[in-house]
């Protein structure tokens, strides 16, 4: 591969590029096993090869990329690169400026694991969700059961015209099993470890196996018939715990992209949209309460978010985002972070693989824990709800107004828990919602969740990424049954 | 230098499914693909992107058994090793009882679709032409403001064949293309926004959808709204992105197979006023065409919704199979980003009423108008209820005039409920393309659609 990238590299030959980087992703593997309702949902075994040449000329960039990994075609893409950043070039008034960030040289990062999936045989896999599967079907109420495993490897080739060169083998594996209970137009579903396939990780397949789905399926196929039995939430402002899962999709959402510097520039209006933050509010704005800390830790053990060296060959760091409730830092590439007068990147900036060019991505952005017990959580609550695992989510092209449903509730009362309750939702907006903070729970509630799903850009690419979180208090907080 | 799509040199698909043992069966499936997508933000040219991809896969069948591998590795070495790792996985996969076969080649084709080869011709200086007459326009209009979206144009080749003996090619040209114009030091800011897709890159018009944009952003600071159910005129965009997810809820296979499809009960039922006819069309010249389903079957027009009247959901293979109903060509391509909802349709288009959009406005005694819609999912399956927020161009109507620009609204509503509140449907239709699905639509009218909170802007 290193050939092929001085390949790309050599052909890169006009005296108006002042950088090229080329990375040669091959292979890059996605298996998809699923059981529905006792048969296979979709069995996917993918393999694809993809090679992206980037440059730079003073005013503009150029992508290329191809799945044919021949000389020629690499040679191509790499003058195609070229003749698009002069016809981007054309339009432009300003130069661009990007960070000077120490280069990796002949660097190797690789996912530690104890058993690779991707040198197993598949019949342990087909045998765990089979099982776990079946497992659901605990009620003539639940219509629909569903197992799922992924996993993903990536290898990774990565060099530059500046002699940075990198090689990575990062593998991702996650699983879960959801029950949909339905009656009428009255749909109910439970899912674990949580929602929209359970949960993921950097890690091999033991990690899988540490999900006991078999052990979980018969308690979330019960619940899921249960709520449809359940009252519909109350409505009103109240008081809401939140579980880790769906705090760590409110860290996701109202934090993680907002604080994404190329929303911020405005370089994603048309599409994802920008944000309520602004670039010379960075050290000075009130984000959330007192209890408020985050960071961007692209160093955490097990993070879909964890690497050796971005997709520009900066090294992986952890940045503070939000230090005692005020925004201290935010996620950038070496261009954004130029842009805002940075010394270095931020080191985050991504591509979801060869054939994409990297855009400024979440890494690991974690909630920091607080001291409090989930038992003390809930005992300075006299009336409220524990709601938890996303079963719908939006959020306004700035990151402010925000509605979330979760798969279930239950009501607290006199700080213990009661019982569920079923379409919960609730909404705010985001510097109010964090402000109302007033406790989080300690390291015991919580947990590193993996996200598989998180779309950016165009062409539309999905990152991989994590969010550490544990169960938080919030007073006075719109909530509803939908 | 050839500007088409260069294909590499691909094997016999017949070959490979020919060499399968006994008992096993298969279809293969070929995409080459070309495209060229311009980003532009802040006035400039920022993400220009250029792809050249293979994509093949190949799906066995050993009694019952089903699995999938896919790659980008077209040549005959590369298939064989996709139909080993296919027939591999299919070995330890779960029986499925209802799987049909593979799709039957008898029948006489229907002839070709429209595709414009100039669209795929086009070079990359081309396409970021299109880009730079996009942002003149929308700078010459809307001078000091902030621009920026994108356009987008490729082509593709489908190549499916199986071991029933089908072996169809067919080739598509997509162009599409969208512009925001934005005052981002307005307090709140303000902002419009335009879009359009269509087959043929020569009729995308980026100086009309860039004019749009410019004329759609409030020139005035926009006021907030009361939460509420209001009157609306939904512009193009937000009705497709409506009607995708009436087809994500109420047509998809999977919520039929599975019993929580929101239109499940209403099938043959009136479901809208008989002024609301929607078909999937996908041999269309008012879609982006597509000849075969991604099993190789023809695409058929297959009605969705008739005067009013609910139809039936629509197939492929697998849930024609489960379901036992016919067979409409609506197999989804491998990984689709919308797979969990099934066969979906995906080229619908919405009969037209005889109002131009002022006349929808118009016709509004007191409620809002919606450009477009921000991140919208689902809330409630079975009910149809979505959520999102407008965004881009939310105006006041009173008295059949627009007022004054409004802050963004988040709606929480059932399609099903916006679909039976259609009081107009305006005569100019447009084709939006989005995640591979294209939607033809107007403008409408909806009597009353419920907005549950606001934003700050």
């Amino acid at each position: 591969m290193e050939d092929l990238i001085r390949t790309a590299l050599a052909a890169v030959d006009d005296p108006g590029v002042v950088h090229a980087d080329v990375r040669v992703v091959a292979p890059y593997r996605f298996v998809q096993l699923a059981v529905k309702n006792g048969a296979a949902s979709a069995l996917t075994d993918a393999r694809t090869e993809a090679l992206g040449v980037r440059v730079r000329t003073a005013r503009a960039w150029g992508f290329a990329t191809t799945t044919d990994l021949r000389p020629g075609p690499a040679r191509e893409v790499a003058r195609l690169a070229v003749r698009l950043a002069q016809a981007a070039g054309r339009h432009s008034r300003e130069f661009l400026r990007v960070t000077d960030d120490p280069a990796a040289k002949g660097g190797r990062y690789a996912t530690p694991l104890k058993v690779d999936p991707f040198t197993m045989t598949f019949d342990p896999v087909l045998e765990l969700l089979t099982a776990a599967e079946k497992g659901l079907h605990v009620s003539r109420a639940v219509k629909s059961g569903m197992a799922t495993f992924n996993a993903w490897e990536e290898n990774k080739w990565y060099g530059s015209s500046d002699g940075a060169s990198y090689v990575s083998r990062i593998v991702h594996v996650g699983a879960g099993v959801a029950a949909t209970a339905v009656r009428g137009s009255n749909v109910q579903r439970r899912s674990a470890p949580t929602s929209f396939g359970g949960d993921f990780s950097q890690a091999g397949f033991e990690f899988v196996e540490s999900l006991d789905l078999a052990g979980r399926a018969p308690e979330v196929g019960r619940q899921a018939a249960a709520l449809l039995e359940a009252p519909v939430c109350p409505t009103g402002p109240t008081t809401l715990v939140l579980g880790s899962a769906q705090l760590a999709l409110q860290v996701h959402e109202s934090v993680g992209h907002a604080v994404e510097l190329d929303r911020i520039f405005g370089s994603e209006a048309a599409f994802a949209g920008t944000s309520w933050v602004s670039s010379e509010k960075v050290g000075t704005l009130r984000y959330g309460s007192d209890h408020m800390n985050v960071v961007a830790d692209a160093t955490v053990p097990g993070g879909l978010g964890t690497f050796g060296w971005d997709d520009e060959g900066v090294v992986a760091q952890r940045t503070p985002i939000v230090h005692r409730g005020i925004l201290v830092g935010t996620l950038s590439s070496r261009e954004s972070a130029a842009e805002l007068g940075l010394q270095r990147s931020g080191g985050t900036a991504r591509a979801s693989g060869g054939d994409r060019a990297p855009l400024v991505r979440m890494t690991n952005i974690n909630l920091e824990p607080g001291d409090s017990s989930f038992e003390e959580l809930l005992e300075g609550v006299k009336e409220g709800v524990y709601l938890d695992m996303n079963r719908s989510w939006s959020i306004d092209d700035r990151r402010l107004n925000f509605q979330f449903g979760t798969e279930f509730g239950r009501r607290i009362v006199r700080g213990e828990l009661g019982g569920m309750v079923r379409n919960p939702i609730y909404s705010g907006m985001t510097p109010a919602f964090w402000a109302s903070m007033d406790a989080v729970g300690d390291r015991s509630t919580r947990h590193l969740w993996g996200l598989p799903n998180c779309g950016k850009g165009q062409p539309i690419q999905e990152a991989r990424v994590s969010h550490a979180a544990p169960i938080a208090r919030f007073r006075r907080v719109a909530v509803r049954g939908g | 230098m050839p500007r088409r799509t260069s294909r590499p040199a691909e094997g016999d698909l017949r070959t490979v499914l020919a060499k399968l043992p006994a008992g096993t069966t298969g279809d293969v499936r070929v995409i080459t693909s070309s495209s060229t997508t311009i980003r532009f933000a802040n006035g400039r040219i920022h993400q220009p992107h250029l792809e050249r991809a293979t994509h093949v896969s190949f799906r066995a069948a050993e009694g019952g058994r089903l699995a999938t591998a896919t790659g980008s590795d077209p040549s005959a070495a590369g298939l064989k090793a996709l139909a080993l790792t296919a027939r591999s996985l299919s070995r330890v996969a779960p029986v499925e009882q209802k799987f049909p076969g593979f799709a039957s080649p008898k029948g006489r084709g229907p002839s070709r679709t429209v595709y414009s080869k100039t669209t795929a011709d086009l070079s990359p200086e081309e396409a970021t032409h299109l880009a730079e007459e996009l942002l003149d326009t929308a700078a010459a209009e809307a001078p000091g403001s902030r621009v920026a979206g994108f356009v987008h144009v490729g082509h593709d080749v489908l190549h499916v064949a199986n071991s029933s003996g089908l072996d169809r090619t067919t080739e598509h040209s997509l162009a599409y293309a969208n512009i925001l114009v934005r005052r981002p030091e307005h307090d709140p800011p303000v902002s419009g926004w335009s879009e359009g897709a269509h087959w043929d890159a020569a009729r995308l018009e980026p100086a009309l959808l860039g004019r749009e944009a410019a004329e759609r952003m409030a020139r005035t600071t926009p006021q907030p709204v009361e939460p509420g159910a209001y009157p609306v005129v939904l512009r193009g965009p937000a009705v497709a992105d409506l009607l995708r997810f009436l087809a994500h809820l109420g047509f998809g296979a999977n919520g039929e197979v599975e019993g929580w499809s929101c239109l499940g009960r209403f099938r043959g039922k009136k479901v809208a006023p008989a002024s609301v006819t929607l078909l999937d069309d996908p041999r269309s010249a008012e879609t982006i065409p597509q000849a075969i389903d991604y099993e190789g079957t023809w695409t058929a027009r297959t009605p969705l919704i008739e005067k009013g009247v609910a139809g039936n959901v629509v197939t492929d293979l697998l849930t024609s199979g489960r379901l036992g109903r016919r067979l409409t060509g609506h197999a989804l391509p491998p990984e689709a980003p919308w797979g969990e909802y099934g066969p979906t349709p995906s080229r619908m288009i919405l009969g037209k009423g005889d109002a131009d959009e002022d006349e929808l406005v118009r016709e509004t005694r007191r409620g809002l108008l919606v450009t477009r819609f921000h991140y919208v999912r689902v809330v409630d399956p079975g009910r149809g209820v979505i959520t999102g927020m407008t965004r881009d161009g939310t105006y006041v109507i009173e008295n059949g005039e627009l007022v004054r620009p409004a802050r963004n609204l988040r709606f929480t509503e059932s399609v099903l409920t916006a679909l039976k509140g259609i009081t107009l449907l305006g005569r100019e239709r447009r084709t939006y393309f989005d995640d591979g699905s294209a939607v033809t639509a107007p403008p409408v009218a909806v009597r009353a659609f419920r907005f549950t909170s606001a934003t700050l802007f």
